[in-house]
């Protein structure tokens, strides 16, 4: 089982991208997003929880917004190993981000985590509450959506 | 040499708050808790809302203790509307409670607090020297999340709560499939108690003013008359002539007080204090085994409170599972009406004051939310303005830390708290 997550706060200007992103995926490529080996779920603030969503699954795909300097709009992607670089704190009002979260799964609970676990970043600019995504955020997710199919495609090629 | 402590961004507290202490000629000035998230306005969109959208619109107050904000708000409309509800509907709105105390409790407990205790940065350094208390802490925590789910069809914002009861009964099966993993969730917390009386406390008392729900029956979560620890005690509908509410300009919180202008504290040592005699065995057995002794008056041991707290829900919650074998309508029938009620209902952080004012078409007039954290503000500031000067020549990142402590050891929910603005134009 591969399990996309979007994950982010929709009333958060950027902070939505990564739940636009996913979105806007399964709009462009219904037939993958609809695969019987694929869940897909939207998270606004996963917090804990998310351990829950991925326990079980054997790949993840995480897409959320990203803070790393670069200009708005720039796409990452990493795997679980790169996030070591992130320091362990979160701009997420209750704490808890992504980062976070998979740090404590790997100290708690490696065996239930995914074995492959992709970060699909999108870089946000301002995330002031009630905004909507930024013109650069927007503009960058149809490229996010490619990255998303490719990344499943791959997933499901090595799956079968 | 004395330094300001600025903590802009508090860390392990639900919502956006910052603290501020500020010297002048090396003596304590001023104090802050300012609240900066920003406010919610849920009192004023409510208004012209159809009653029955109530508890699921503020159930968004608080993605923590969303359950306290169903229980508050449907018990004042019922008493607007006059609805009674059955002993099994109350009976399964206890269950609901209880499995939101679990996840709030253990999630507050271990992940929040426990780290100040151990000298841990956060929950993340502490699950990599004890990973077994962290895993215990996720377990408890599921089990909550999962009694929620199970009740009230999600695992954080239930929808299941109506005006008049519940929108249907959940499944006899699945609400007994719960009960192992409650009965090991009951042993968990006996051993939180004996891990939280273990630890070491600030050294810090204050002769507070409690306030809580109290009943002769049972444990008071769910409702009750309004017990002071001067002994006043009145029903919800008296709640706003006893406990006023204010604006102060640093913060998007209201501030509170008595009738008489003092400070006064809600949460779980209040309950502790106040409604020890009504606790069940397994709690009450809990407490004394681990040593603990009333009247509790230091705020840091909230935490102990709550540890006590877990087991009696634990175990409310498992005899509740066993007898669940609902009959009948899931809700009550309703005639719309003109009415004005109150609800009260204790939050896993303290008090939770809801009053209403519907019109015969069913439409809300007016609103009135007063939640916990909103209650503790002042004291936590009185607090602070007594446990500052002792701390204050320690080393500036432990005397910052140890006033980051006290406020956390309320377990403020900001994000809960900043619902209402009042707003003044100075011109």
């Amino acid at each position: 089982m591969i399990v996309v997550i979007g994950i982010g706060q929709t009333l958060r200007g950027d902070d939505g991208a990564g739940i636009q992103a996913v979105q806007r995926w399964q709009a462009a490529n219904p037939a993958t997003a609809s695969h019987p080996q694929l869940r897909v779920e939207l998270e606004e603030l996963p917090g804990l929880s998310l351990l829950d969503r991925l326990s079980g699954a054997d790949a993840a795909i995480l897409v959320d917004a990203v803070r790393s300097g670069a200009p708005p709009g720039c796409l990452h992607r990493l795997e679980l190993s790169d996030l070591d670089a992130f320091r362990p704190e979160s701009d997420s009002a209750h704490g808890w981000g992504v980062a976070e979260t998979l740090y404590l799964g790997r100290l708690l609970d490696s065996e239930n985590l995914p074995g492959i676990i992709v970060l699909i970043g999108i870089e946000a600019g301002a995330m002031r509450l009630g905004d909507a995504l930024s013109r650069e955020v927007t503009g960058a997710l149809d490229q996010a959506a490619a990255m998303i199919e490719a990344s499943v495609s791959e997933l499901l090629f090595t799956a079968d | 040499m004395r330094q300001n402590i600025e903590v802009d961004a508090l860390a392990r507290v639900e919502g956006e708050g910052a603290l501020y202490i500020r010297l002048k000629d090396g003596e304590i000035a001023e104090i802050q808790v300012n609240i900066y998230e920003p406010p919610r306005f849920f009192e004023g969109f409510l208004k012209d809302r159809y009653y029955q959208e109530v508890p699921d619109i503020t159930a968004r107050i608080c993605g923590i203790c969303p359950v306290a904000y169903q229980m508050s708000s449907v018990q004042a409309l019922e008493a607007a509307l006059s609805v009674q509800i059955t002993p099994q509907m109350r009976l399964l709105r206890r269950l609901l409670y209880c499995a939101e105390y679990i996840e709030s409790h253990a999630l507050h407990i271990y992940m929040l607090q426990a780290p100040d205790l151990l000298g841990h940065d956060s929950a993340l350094s502490l699950a990599a020297v004890a990973p077994d208390v962290v895993r215990q802490a996720l377990r408890l925590k599921k089990i909550g999340n999962n009694l929620l789910r199970t009740i009230g069809g999600r695992s954080v914002h239930p929808v299941n709560t109506c005006v008049g009861g519940f929108y249907r009964w959940p499944d006899v099966q699945a609400i007994r499939s719960l009960i192992p993993e409650l009965e090991w969730a009951l042993e968990a917390s006996k051993e939180t108690v004996r891990f939280a009386a273990g630890l070491a406390y600030p050294e810090f008392e204050m002769d507070y003013e409690f306030v809580a729900l109290t009943r002769p029956d049972e444990y008071a979560i769910y409702d009750g008359e309004i017990l002071s620890s001067t002994g006043k005690k009145i029903t919800p509908e008296e709640f706003e002539k006893s406990y006023i509410e204010s604006h102060v300009q640093h913060s998007n919180a209201l501030h509170s007080h008595t009738s008489d202008g003092n400070t006064y504290f809600v949460g779980p040592l209040a309950r502790l204090n106040l409604n020890f005699e009504q606790l069940r065995p397994a709690a009450r057995q809990a407490a004394e085994e681990a040593g603990i002794t009333l009247p509790l008056r230091n705020p840091f041991k909230n935490l102990l409170a709550r540890a006590v707290e877990l087991v009696e829900v634990c175990d409310v919650a498992i005899e509740l599972c066993r007898s669940y074998q609902p009959t009948g309508t899931s809700h009550a029938a309703i005639q719309l009406k003109n009415g004005e009620g109150a609800g009260v209902s204790e939050a896993p952080r303290g008090l939770l004051y809801h009053r209403y004012i519907v019109d015969e078409a069913g439409k809300i007039r007016f609103a009135r939310i007063t939640p916990p954290t909103a209650q503790n503000f002042a004291q936590m500031e009185a607090d602070l303005w007594q446990f500052a000067p002792r701390v204050i020549d320690l080393p500036h990142e432990d005397a910052t830390l140890a006033c980051e402590h006290l406020v956390r050891s309320y377990d403020p929910c900001i994000s809960c708290a900043t619902h209402f603005l009042k707003l003044t134009i100075d011109r």
